[in-house]
């Protein structure tokens, strides 16, 4: 069609997606209310134009607000609100590994075009990021919640890595955290995790007939219906929960 | 099961570990490379698929004439515009050969392109723009022959043709923004770095950006070329299919092309439409040049790129007072957002469907959205709570209040008005 590949096509799928709501309907998942999802998301868009410098000199860094900043307060957020230290711990996990696959995916690809690898020639590496991170993210975190927090610091963490490299190899370098704004594969990655883990968990789920719920621990599945999570200080009994 | 269980665990351990265990010897290897040359990135010469040296793909037509080399992998699909306009696609590989099926000859009209018509026709969508944008996503390519290395990480010889191709835009009279940004190392990173960069270059305002490379293909001769009385590194654009706005970018490079043809033919070696976004989803006006190959001298690569700044301007219009420039809106360019539109509804139903289950789920979930969820987000919806002791006090009381003023209550009736 068009002369578009049907990668192109697929592409776009998930590029509309992002932009046109999908975004809005990620952070619903993460214990936020419709409106500070909504919220959440024009301080990103608004963000995006703000970057903060950090360091200046031979190697310049900064963080964009909308792109780096809010992502990394969410997650921590999330990681504060979570229910049982099993979770922060796998999505505390999920991310180093996130940023240890992509990192190895960097060094086989170093001096290359980035496309030619096997098995990666598909897409380009701003969408295989986001796929690759969401995935791995969501296989070590096994939640949408633990996905997110996976994919966000995992990007983050390869930053982090790409600022140590120019430091060890004292070349001059830029790094800009989340600098594309919320179209950064910061931002990109948490919200493709999220997704991929509703689809995977949904799918699953449907096909097995219900989540599993023989061997678990008793007071895991009472709150099968609800998830685990810390209330808020000024929170009170009986309120209702975000969750669907 | 809690054998099982207990297996499973093992073995993400193992994989963790194993994972872990390879980033620390792979960096630990890079560190003990010798350093001398400058170049940091020696593991590649282990793997395959060297962009920068040797291995390049071989374009060629059903006959077996050679229509193009270069440095990047070729796959199925891929599409290439060669200098006469004659427009292939990739349909076979054999090892580095591409054969390439003949689709036709590419319609490159240089009506829109003469400046004086554009004045007449010119469509302004991006009113106001500024300036043309340069950035650099793999700030290493260098020149050998000049810069005495393939690859100056942090410094390549690609900055000084960029900034080359700067100059003269600014001598036509453009705003340019030259970003030397680096994007260190080379690797599948480089793009998600530059995205920054050419992120940060639209938020100034530019009408159109170039991203600067050079090729890798060894022969030297197979890029130089004889154009106006000098000997120039010849040209070529790269427009990723990968994006939405490949339609709206491919027109842009043609056009770009068909004033170079128009002025100094042959100084453009082709149009390939390659697998990649190249970070041109962002910009409609958006293309990758590719200046000559690592074997050229810098200084033919500088020449070639300065005659194409010179046709420039029958692309982008005469710049305006303080060099800016006005883009006018294509056909192409609507191709591009009806592709978003349509890909956005059915990517949208399908996510509907998957999550609801069913398409009588999926219907009654829009229902809802348009129902509930509006009202829900601005606030207008009711307070579903149990009542309590405080509500029934609450309530007395404004039985109590509604007695207390009745008379006022005719005055409340006229004061909503």
């Amino acid at each position: 069609m068009f002369g578009y590949t049907i990668g192109v096509l697929l592409l776009v799928i998930v590029f509309g997606l992002i932009y046109f709501g999908l975004a809005q309907r990620v952070l619903d998942r993460l214990y936020l209310s419709d409106k500070v999802a909504l919220s959440l998301l024009v301080a990103m868009i608004v963000g995006s134009f703000i970057n903060i410098p950090l360091t200046g000199g031979r190697i310049i860094s900064s963080i964009n607000v909308g792109g780096a900043l809010i992502p990394l307060g969410l997650a921590i957020y999330v990681l504060y609100r979570a229910g049982t230290s099993r979770e922060v711990g796998r999505a505390l996990l999920g991310s180093v590994i996130t940023a240890g696959v992509l990192f190895a995916i960097n060094i086989v690809t170093r001096g290359k075009e980035a496309w030619a690898v096997y098995a990666l020639r598909l897409l380009d590496p701003i969408f295989y990021y986001p796929l690759i991170a969401g995935l791995v993210a969501y296989l070590v975190g096994r939640s949408r919640r633990a996905a997110f927090v996976g994919a966000i610091l995992g990007v983050i963490l390869l930053d982090i890595a790409d600022l140590i490299f120019y430091v060890n190899q004292g070349l001059r370098g830029t790094v800009a955290f989340g600098g594309a704004g919320i179209i950064d594969v910061t931002f990109m990655s948490g919200v493709v995790a999220v997704s991929l883990a509703e689809a995977i968990g949904e799918a699953r789920e449907r096909l097995q007939g219900g989540p599993v719920a023989e061997g678990h621990s008793k007071s895991l599945l009472a709150n099968l219906q609800q998830p685990m999570q810390k209330p808020l200080p000024n929170e009170t009994e009986g309120e209702e929960g975000n969750d669907e | 099961m809690s054998n099982f269980k207990w297996s499973l665990k093992y073995w993400k351990g193992l994989v963790f570990v194993v994972l872990i265990l390879t980033i620390v010897g792979v960096f630990y290897q890079q560190k003990n490379e010798p350093r001398s040359n400058r170049q940091v990135f020696n593991l590649t010469e282990l793997l395959q698929r060297e962009h920068t040296q040797g291995d390049y793909s071989i374009l060629v037509d059903e006959q077996g004439n050679v229509l193009d080399k270069m440095a990047r992998s070729v796959y199925l699909h891929d599409e290439f515009i060669a200098s006469d306009n004659r427009r292939y696609e990739v349909v076979r590989i054999e090892g580095n050969k591409a054969i390439c099926h003949l689709l036709g000859l590419e319609k490159i009209s240089l009506i829109k392109v003469n400046s004086t018509v554009l004045k007449e026709t010119a469509l302004p969508v991006q009113a106001g723009n500024k300036a043309v944008g340069i950035y650099y996503s793999h700030s290493d390519e260098s020149y050998v022959p000049s810069d005495g290395n393939e690859s100056i990480p942090g410094n390549g010889g690609v900055y000084d043709v960029g900034t080359a191709f700067a100059n003269s835009l600014e001598k036509e009279g453009y705003a340019v923004i030259n970003d030397t940004t680096p994007h260190e190392p080379h690797d599948d990173g480089s793009y998600r770095r530059s995205r920054r960069t050419a992120i940060s270059l639209l938020k100034k305002g530019v009408a159109a950006i170039f991203d600067v490379h050079r090729d890798g293909v060894p022969d030297p001769n197979f890029y130089r070329r004889n154009i106006n009385g000098q000997t120039v590194a010849t040209l070529r654009f790269v427009v990723g299919r990968q994006n939405q706005n490949m339609s709206a970018n491919l027109d842009f490079a043609k056009r770009l092309k068909a004033a170079a043809d128009a002025k100094y033919p042959g100084l453009v070696r082709g149009i390939f439409l390659g697998q990649g976004s190249y970070n041109q989803d962002l910009s409609p006006r958006a293309v990758l040049i590719e200046a000559g190959t690592h074997t050229n001298s810098k200084e033919n690569a500088i020449k070639g790129i300065n005659l194409l700044a010179d046709v420039v301007p029958a692309v982008l219009g005469t710049p305006g007072a303080g060099g800016t420039v006005r883009t006018q809106s294509t056909a192409a360019d609507w191709k591009g957002v009806f592709l978003v539109i349509l890909a956005f509804i059915v990517g949208g139903a399908a996510y509907l469907v998957i999550s609801a289950g069913s398409w009588e789920n999926a219907l009654s979930r829009v229902r809802q959205i348009t129902s509930i969820e509006w009202v829900n987000l601005l606030g207008w919806q009711q307070q579903r709570r149990p009542f309590t002791k405080d509500d029934k006090q609450e309530i007395a009381k404004k039985e109590l209040s509604d007695k207390e003023f009745k008379n006022n209550n005719e005055r409340a009736d006229w004061q909503k008005d």
